[in-house]
């Protein structure tokens, strides 16, 4: 299984965490893994927020596609699709 | 003063060796021939202390290490003083000494990850290469760990005695089901430098272990993570030594002193300083141990003109001091060095006598350390 299925339910891997909001009301947020962390910001902060193991992969796209109603739906897909496929890579989103 | 602090960028993690205390025996150990005595140990409160600065300071992550950390009996509130302070909390063990109970507790505060270093595949080399009797708990342990929904890393060290049969122990790791491995190559420093002989493994040995690794990547991508950490006697330029001399990385000992790197006490000349009587901000900033060797100022030619200055920081400067005796000198290990000649003999001797032994059966360690005198020195403990 290497891209996230619609009934996946995405979440953060075992051992990874939002850090704390340093500055609050900031844009930027932390995932803290083993040996890192990665600065998320604007869609990519969005779209980990909502991986939450709750939500499924097609409802974090359909909720993703409402709020950007202006780009192409598809594209929107692909990308999470691939964004999220590259986390898993480095064990930091399980699906 | 302020545009100095502006341009020093803070630390990003902290490297707590919280003991020099082990019950292995490891013939590959980093750590320093001349161990921090037990008396010295930081308290529990100083340690606590510490992580709050840490995370004051803007540091993530603090990486618990030994020594074993397990041979303190007050971890568990020492994960805890950690995490409360904001950090990312990392054990990295042997697990000796870590029952259901205890790993229950620190999951129980917040324990983020554990990283437990495995010898071998096999149990009469895991063994011998420890100096121990731990690979079978290792195993047990394993197990319980994946109860827990915390990350879990198996390291393996990799040199000439278990590196034949990598593609087995890679298999062997994966039915631990980590979601990481770390593959590391010996690095010589400490007691790995002083067995070097034994150690080093020869051109052709390790250019079947590449390929195992660079399969092992292919085959569980997506599924366990491998990092690998390559040799640099082999490579062409020196490794970036702790990312670069007081650059992210910051080490505190079992006694409080504050180190850039694991191996810089052996460099003379050299004062660091101690959480006990300065703050580790002062220590980052503006010690004169911290600003020795960080940048470009203090860099020899071929470094100073070099275009892979920005990439390796130079190197080591403790291999350069252990290796060339002089620790502002190139690194050793880079193909541009002066002192490359080091490597190189160290290379020829190695691949000219490709010798692999077999494990001692061995009752106790006593007799197992004076049946392996003539081939190489185990790890012995703190006063």
């Amino acid at each position: 299984m290497a891209h996230p299925e619609d009934s996946s339910h995405p979440r953060l891997a075992a051992g990874c965490r939002w850090g704390a909001e340093n500055k609050p009301g900031s844009e930027e947020r932390v995932v803290l893994f083993p040996e890192g962390a990665i600065k998320l910001q604007g869609t990519g902060r969005q779209v980990l927020e909502r991986c939450d193991g709750q939500r499924t992969f097609a409802e974090i796209i359909a909720e993703l596609q409402a709020q950007f109603g202006e780009a192409d739906p598809a594209k929107i897909r692909a990308d999470i699709s691939q964004f999220l496929e590259q986390l898993r890579h480095k064990r930091i989103v399980d699906y | 003063m302020v545009l100095q602090q502006f341009m020093i960028p803070n630390p990003l993690a902290l490297i707590a060796e919280i003991t020099h205390r082990c019950p292995l025996h490891c013939v590959y150990c980093s750590n320093p021939l001349e161990m921090a005595a037990v008396s010295e140990e930081l308290s529990t409160e100083e340690w606590a202390d510490v992580f709050q600065q840490s995370g004051k300071l803007g540091m993530l992550h603090a990486h618990f290490t030994g020594g074993e950390p397990l041979a303190r009996a007050d971890l568990t509130e020492l994960i805890a003083s950690a995490r409360a302070a904001g950090l990312y909390t990392n054990l990295i063990t042997s697990g000796i000494g870590l029952s259901e109970t205890r790993l229950q507790a620190l999951v129980d505060v917040g324990l983020d990850h554990i990283q437990v270093s495995f010898q071998d595949s096999r149990e009469d080399a895991a063994n011998w290469i420890a100096g121990a009797k731990a690979h079978a708990h290792k195993i047990e342990l394993s197990r319980l760990i994946r109860r827990h929904k915390i990350a879990f890393t198996v390291n393996l060290v990799v040199h000439r005695q278990n590196i034949d049969h990598l593609e087995e122990i890679i298999a062997f790791i994966e039915q631990l089901a980590p979601e990481r491995i770390e593959i590391a190559h010996t690095q010589y420093y400490g007691w790995a430098l002083k067995n070097r002989g034994a150690l080093l493994p020869t051109r052709a040995q390790l250019e079947r272990a590449t390929e195992a690794v660079t399969a092992a990547e292919k085959r569980l991508a997506g599924r366990i993570r491998v990092d690998f950490v390559v040799p640099d006697y082999y490579a062409r330029f020196p490794k970036a030594c702790m990312g670069g001399w007081g650059r992210r990385l910051m080490l505190i000992n079992p006694a409080g002193k504050v180190l850039p790197c694991h191996a810089a006490e052996v460099i003379p000349g050299l004062a660091f300083e101690n959480v006990r009587e300065k703050t580790i901000e002062y220590i980052w900033r503006d010690s004169a141990s911290f600003q020795r060797f960080r940048g470009e100022e203090w860099m020899p030619e071929p470094c100073r003109s070099c275009d892979q200055r920005t990439q390796d920081f130079g190197g080591c400067r403790c291999q350069a001091l252990l290796l060339a005796g002089d620790a502002a000198a190139t690194d050793p290990a880079c193909s541009l060095a002066p002192a490359h000649y080091i490597v190189e003999a160290a290379l020829a001797e190695v691949n000219s006598n490709a010798a692999v032994s077999q494990p001692v059966p061995a009752s106790s360690i006593v007799q197992l350390q004076k049946l392996a005198e003539s081939l190489w020195s185990y790890r012995t403990n703190p006063e």
